[in-house]
């Protein structure tokens, strides 16, 4: 029999980027109004038809209902109550990376981000964001060469602000949900990544998201442009320190990606969760979309989430184009009170296209974990094909598990197929590793991992040991 | 929508009963569903309005049994008709619930009612009159087999009410047939409560005629060791909705489901499936078919519910679909939501057309296309169809959904 407290035991582990970095901050006031917006926009000197942009989504958003059809609870978000906008003090314009705040590159430094030049070995490109602003984008020159422009969303605002008013919400309209249209309004940052025709990314690009300060939310923009037979992939990681309050991220994410273009995107989430009574916590509401606009073109979405209070999130693909291909491979993790809300939308609308859902999730403690896709084959998708797999582990008896598949199909000559279990760690198989001298945090952390390795193998080879490592940190520890 | 104005501006309450009177309150408040709701969402409002279309009519016109008796012991009832029954023999006992009793427990159900979810029943008990519900105890083993027949006549809105009680220890096969004339609409609404140990292989099968419409409810409570076997099958409805409602009260029960939906023309038939587990050791088979073809909509939503106190609960749903035409579609939503961690539940779900290899294999041996097709459809048919008690021999199913394929 397990040891109900053992289990409790080994999912416990403290929050290791907690920490706040003590750094003068430049904040405009709370609340949210046309005002505000168009303060924001000043600060950041932007063209008309992004302010336009702006006031069009926030109008929308003022009409719109907070939605409450996700298996969620948590106490209303007051969004008057939140700093729209929040950013280190340094000056003005930074040409090398010396020139940046060496409290910023600590924090970074302390939170694992090659920022530093020394590290270059590690060939990953890197725009690091810090509550409002991008601090930092590494590798420039060197991507520049081959053409790939990776900047902050608000250099590439003014210096490439044709590709900006192209893309900019075609893929997320900023009528498209709540959380959408709020951030439409009032994104701050972000990262833009356009890859040119014919060009493999020399190296994987990243971007790390850190909220530093406590009554700001954060509101990221992503959006990536992968032109005629280019690849990428895009890694994205997140922290944020411990404040007994709960702090706003809704980002919007956004792809597109032409014929025979490939964009991988990984995601490792790791907010502050809030403590075991559940208090304090990221509300993680992101709306993340790609297009797969031309022939056989390629989106993939892997994603570890881990973090945050709530997290109410949808890596989804539109597949337009004949023969593109989505895919998306999670794993959530809920501990305590957390409570996850998450899955994929996979619209077939092209023909001949195909896509792959695996979804594992693992609630532990009093947590909520659920499971929501959508799969749809319209009129004109035929050949198609989707397959799904979702499962859940349970650890502890107060923890839930739900999963709601919707699945609708207009077109005879497709197919769709979906399955879902739910399962516990399995008695038989702890007392097989344990009997084999293995201790029991190890094999229940070796078995959690065999659960998720399906997705693993999905992940970059950084990424794949980050996570790794981060379940293993999630569940172990405290045993001893 | 005649009904829904009348019930909004019903006031001459003098010749119901207490029980319409209650539901007819309820549904004042808010006479139609919620159309955003889960459970409405996929719902076509215009073939609901439809259905609301006819006026009630109490009174049941004569009709034609599909088929002829099995046997001289089969029981055979129409709810409207013959409802007098009263058999006590050495095994077994068949007897009409009494008034009082009857009352009680409907009561009962109405106070668990949500407006939402139970919307049919509560339009349904406020529709039928004391003629009209069918209230049965039997008790007992080796009872002869029973079939309860409910029908809706043409231009009529009828609605028929079904309310059975299982003893201990009792085994039965009952077979209900839900059948609808040229331009009707029938309300049936079945309540069963099985008592612990008892067994029962009911069968549901209901179709229509041109442009009938169907709300079919079946609510089951089952205590412990109870044994509850469902076969149905739903076809030629403009529009129908059959809602299922299974609650396991106290776990350390056993329920197999196995249903089939079929589509054609322009029609919309969709199942509903809500499965509680509230105690431990229970048991769940479900297989969900559906058939879609040319303009029509096949919708399945089945949820499965294990709340903490039902550990050990072993629970699959699965559901199948044939989408064979362009114009046709398919939803369906197989859920799950768990809290106990010691439990087995899984769930599937496939939508495809026929299987092409298999067609081609077939062809390679000179079978032509149509009947090929047809054998494939008729093993899709036959798994479901062998579940539904009694009819199976006599009553051939089978041909007659294949011929009109």
């Amino acid at each position: 029999m397990v040891n109900e407290n053992l289990v409790k035991d080994v999912v416990k582990e403290p929050y290791k980027y907690g920490f706040v970095t003590d750094i003068e901050t430049e904040k405009i006031e709370k609340g949210l109004n046309e005002d505000i917006i168009k303060l924001i926009s000043q600060k950041k000197e932007e063209p008309k038809f992004l302010l336009d942009f702006r006031l069009k989504a926030f109008k929308k958003w003022q009409k719109m209902k907070e939605p409450d059809w996700a298996a969620l609870g948590y106490k209303k978000i007051d969004y008057q109550d939140i700093i729209y906008y929040s950013a280190p003090k340094q000056k003005e314009k930074i040409s090398s990376l010396d020139e940046v705040d060496p409290k910023l590159l600590e924090t970074f430094d302390k939170l694992g981000i090659p920022l530093t030049e020394q590290k270059k070995l590690t060939n990953v490109a890197v725009d690091a964001v810090f509550d409002s602003v991008s601090i930092a984008t590494t590798f420039r020159e060197e991507l520049a060469k081959h053409g790939v422009i990776f900047c902050s969303i608000s250099e590439a605002v003014k210096n490439h602000a044709d590709l900006i008013e192209k893309y900019l919400g075609t893929v997320v309209p900023a009528s498209d949900n709540y959380f959408a249209a709020l951030n439409s309004a009032v994104f701050s940052d972000g990262s833009f990544v356009f890859i040119p025709k014919g060009v493999t990314c020399p190296m994987d690009l990243s971007s790390y998201f850190r909220i530093n300060s406590g009554d700001s939310g954060q509101f990221e923009r992503t959006l990536i442009i992968a032109e005629e037979s280019s690849s990428v992939s895009y890694l994205e990681g997140c922290t944020a320190p411990m404040f007994d309050t709960n702090t706003l991220h809704a980002a919007v994410v956004e792809l597109i990606a032409l014929d025979d273009a490939s964009i991988k995107y990984s995601t490792v989430q790791n907010w502050y969760a809030g403590d075991e009574e559940g208090i304090g916590g990221i509300f993680n509401f992101v709306t993340k979309r790609g297009k797969c606009l031309g022939k056989r073109s390629k989106i993939s979405w892997s994603q570890v989430e881990t973090g945050s209070a709530i997290t109410w999130k949808y890596p989804s693909c539109l597949l337009l184009g004949e023969e593109s291909v989505g895919e998306f491979y999670s794993v959530a993790l809920t501990n305590n009170l957390q409570q996850a809300d998450t899955g994929t939308k996979m619209i077939h609308i092209g023909p001949k296209t195909k896509s792959t859902i695996v979804s594992k999730g693992i609630s532990a403690g009093n947590s909520k974990n659920s499971y929501r896709g959508l799969v749809k084959m319209g009129t004109k998708a035929t050949g198609s094909r989707n397959y799904s797999q979702c499962d859940s582990m349970l650890i502890g008896d107060q923890a839930s598990a739900n999963t709601f598949p919707y699945i609708k199909s207009q077109q005879p000559n497709s197919e769709i197929e979906h399955e879902a279990s739910t399962c516990r760690i399995s008695e038989d198989q702890l007392f097989y590793l344990q009997s084999r001298g293995i201790e029991f945090e190890e094999a229940v952390s070796m078995m959690v991992s065999g659960f998720c390795r399906d997705v693993f193998n999905q992940l970059p080879m950084e990424f794949a040991a980050e996570a790794d490592k981060l379940l293993a940190l999630k569940l172990e520890g405290s045993v001893g | 929508m005649e009904i829904i104005e009348k019930i909004k501006t019903n006031k001459s309450t003098d010749n119901l009963t207490e029980i319409q009177k209650i539901c007819l309150h309820k549904l004042q408040s808010s006479p139609l569903p919620n159309p955003k709701s889960e459970l409405w969402r996929l719902s076509n409002k215009s073939k609901l309005s439809n259905f609301l279309d006819y006026s009630v009519n109490e009174n049941n016109s004569k009709f034609d049994i599909p088929y002829p008796k099995n046997s001289q012991s089969t029981i055979r009832l129409i709810i409207g008709e013959n409802c007098q029954i009263k058999l006590i023999e050495k095994n077994y006992s068949i007897q009409q619930l009494s008034e009082d009793k009857l009352q009680k427990y409907i009561k009962e159900q109405i106070s668990f009612f949500n407006q939402n979810e139970n919307w049919s029943d509560l339009l349904n008990l406020s529709l039928s009159c004391k003629n009209n519900i069918l209230g049965l105890k039997i008790n007992g083993s080796k009872i002869p087999p029973i079939e309860i027949f409910s029908h809706a006549s043409s231009n009529s809105l009828n609605a028929k009410t079904l309310v059975i009680f299982l003893e201990k220890n009792c085994n039965v096969e009952l077979l209900q047939v839900n059948l609808g004339q040229e331009n009707s609409s029938l309300s049936q609404s079945t309540f069963f409560c099985m008592k612990e140990n008892s067994s029962v292989n009911h069968g549901v099968v209901s179709y229509g005629e041109n442009r009938s419409n169907l709300l079919n409810s079946l609510n089951v409570i089952q205590q412990k060791n109870s044994s509850y076997n469902l076969g149905t099958l739903h076809f030629k409805f403009d529009y129908s909705r059959f809602e299922i409602s299974i609650k396991q009260a106290a776990g350390n029960a056993k329920t197999n489901i196995k249903g089939m939906q079929i589509t054609k023309k322009d029609e919309q038939i969709s199942t509903y499936t809500k499965i509680e587990f509230n105690g431990p050791n229970g048991f769940l088979d479900q297989i969900n078919k559906s058939l879609a073809d040319d303009k029509s909509h096949a919708i399945f939503e089945g949820s499965i519910i294990v709340p903490k106190i039902a550990q050990r609960t072993d629970a699959s749903q699965l559901s199948r679909n044939l989408l064979l035409s362009n114009l046709a579609q398919i939803d369906t939503k197989p859920q799950l939501e768990i809290i106990a961690d010691d439990v087995k539940c899984k769930h599937g779900a496939t939508i495809s057309q026929l299987n092409e290899e298999e067609l081609f294999y077939m062809r390679t041996r000179g079978i032509t296309l149509k009947e090929a097709s047809k054998l494939q459809l008729s093993s899709f048919f036959q798994e479901i169809i062998s579940f539904i008690p009694i009819s199976k021999d006599k009553w051939d199913l089978l041909d007659k959904l294949l011929n009109e394929n």
